[in-house]
Order: structure tokens, then sequence, then C-alpha cells
């Protein structure tokens, strides 16, 4: 069994963790205290397949998985250079990690898997101080490999 | 017309009003705040962040009677029920009698990085 979804969001939760000054690492928790601030949530991906060939159901192909991830601070200082240096070791760490490349890699036949930054939109409001929040999103594109599920 | 201050501020601060030190520069008086920290909820995604909206209700005729104009309320320091505020913002309640004879709600900020 080789489940490279799996393998691929379980080490994105190790590389995030990795972020220097986390408090707390999360999967899929939707409900984050200020206490675990600052938090970093990797949310498991949408997935979509561009093979629209007619070939049979058991046909290896390419997807695409784009998780979330959430980097959520507190601060007294200037929120917005925080959330830059937040999402620029955030994007170094995910798109230069070894073992993830190798994943994404691994997976393919030609060896064309491949790990894209796509975006991200930030979120600021006042709490008991000034609270902002990341929202990055990565795509892993890999092959899906049905007979080896 | 109904004299809302003696009628229902004065009242409802007598019941659940606490004492509070409000300090600006030399200024520092002791006033009654209702203390109003709130719940709140920032998005962020998927997820959603858990913390407070701290804020106090006081009333303007109150403040005034200390000599505290609105240029005083902004970055002045609020300390009340053991805890040390920064007001940030406000937002003002008229009443029926007046915007002068009503409340003003502070909007507070962690004193320290809290």
């Amino acid at each position: 069994m080789a489940d490279v979804r799996e393998d691929i969001l379980a080490r994105l939760l190790v590389v995030v963790a990795a972020i220097p000054g986390m408090r707390s690492v999360h999967r899929n928790n939707v409900d984050i205290s200020e206490d675990q601030l600052p938090a970093v949530c990797v949310f498991d991906a949408d997935e979509e397949s561009d093979d629209l060939q007619n070939r049979p159901s058991n046909s290896r192909g390419m997807v695409r998985m784009t998780p979330e991830i959430v980097i959520a601070e507190k601060t007294a200082g200037q929120v917005g250079s925080e959330l830059t240096a937040l999402r620029r070791e955030l994007i170094r760490r995910v798109l230069l990690d070894t073992d993830l490349n190798n994943l994404v890699a691994g997976s393919s036949p030609r060896g064309d898997g491949a790990i894209r930054y796509l975006g991200c939109q930030t979120d600021v409001g006042w709490m008991r101080s000034l609270h902002g929040a990341l929202r990055a999103q990565f795509t892993f594109k890999y092959w899906l490999k049905p007979d080896e599920l | 017309m109904i004299d809302y201050s003696a009628l229902l501020y004065d009242p409802v601060y007598a019941e659940i009003g606490v004492p509070a030190t409000f300090i600006n520069g030399e200024n520092e008086v002791t006033l009654t705040v209702i203390d109003d920290t709130r719940p709140k909820v920032l998005p962020a995604g998927s997820a959603e962040v858990r913390s407070v909206g701290p804020g106090a209700f006081v009333r303007i005729p109150e403040l005034e009677q200390n000599g505290i104009s609105r240029d005083d309320w902004q970055d002045a320091s609020l300390t009340f029920n053991g805890r040390d505020w920064t007001v940030r913002s406000y937002e003002l309640r008229g009443s029926p009698n007046g915007e002068e004879l009503g409340e003003v709600r502070f909007l507070l900020k962690a004193a320290s990085d809290g």
C-alpha cells in the first residue's frame, strides 16, 4: 500500500512544525485558542485529476492536491511584517524540502511530480491584542496509482 | 422627558459597575466602568482563532466631571477587575437625552503583550 496523498500531508505537517517560534501544530483543527498561538495548521486538501482520457479505471494518472496551511499569531509589533516573515519561512521550507520533493517525484514514472506555491491571503483583527493569520495554498502534483492503494 | 441618567444608567452602574483607574499623562482618576469583555473570533481560512475583545462602558458625564475630555481617551490606561488595558479606540453610545449624557464603550488592548 502506498498512499502518496497521506504521505505528503503527513510530511507537510512535520515541515511546517519546524517553522521557528510555533507554539502549536495542528492538522484539520478548526478551533484554535489564543494560548496556542503562534499556531500552524495543515488542512487536508482538495484534489483534482486532469486525466480525461478513456482509459481503464485502474490506470495511473496525475492528480493535483491543494492543501491549505494556516499560520495564526498575535503580536504587540507589526503584524504585517511578522506574517511576511512567516510566509517566507513557509514557502522556503515547503518548496525546498527534500522528502516532499522525493515523494512527488518518486510517485511519477518520469519523475515529473511537482510542488508549486499558489498564493496566500491574510486576515487581521483586534482581539486582546492584534491578531493576524496567513493562509497559503500549495499544489502537489503526483501520480495516483490505484493498484498500489 | 425621562432622565435616563437617573433612571437607567445610575442604577445599572451601581449594580454591575466596578471601580477602574483611568490614567492619561498626569490625569489619574477613579471611575465606574462596566466590564464588557466579549468572546471574539478571528476567521483564518478553514480555522477560527478564539480570544476575547476587551471593552468597558463608561458614562460620559462621569468622565467630564473628572476633567477627562475626548482628547484624553486615546491611549489612556484603564485598570479594572485585576487587568491592565490600553484604550485603542472607542465607540459612542448616545442616550435619548443626547450624546453628552450617554456612554462610551472603550475598545481595549492588553497593556502588555499577552
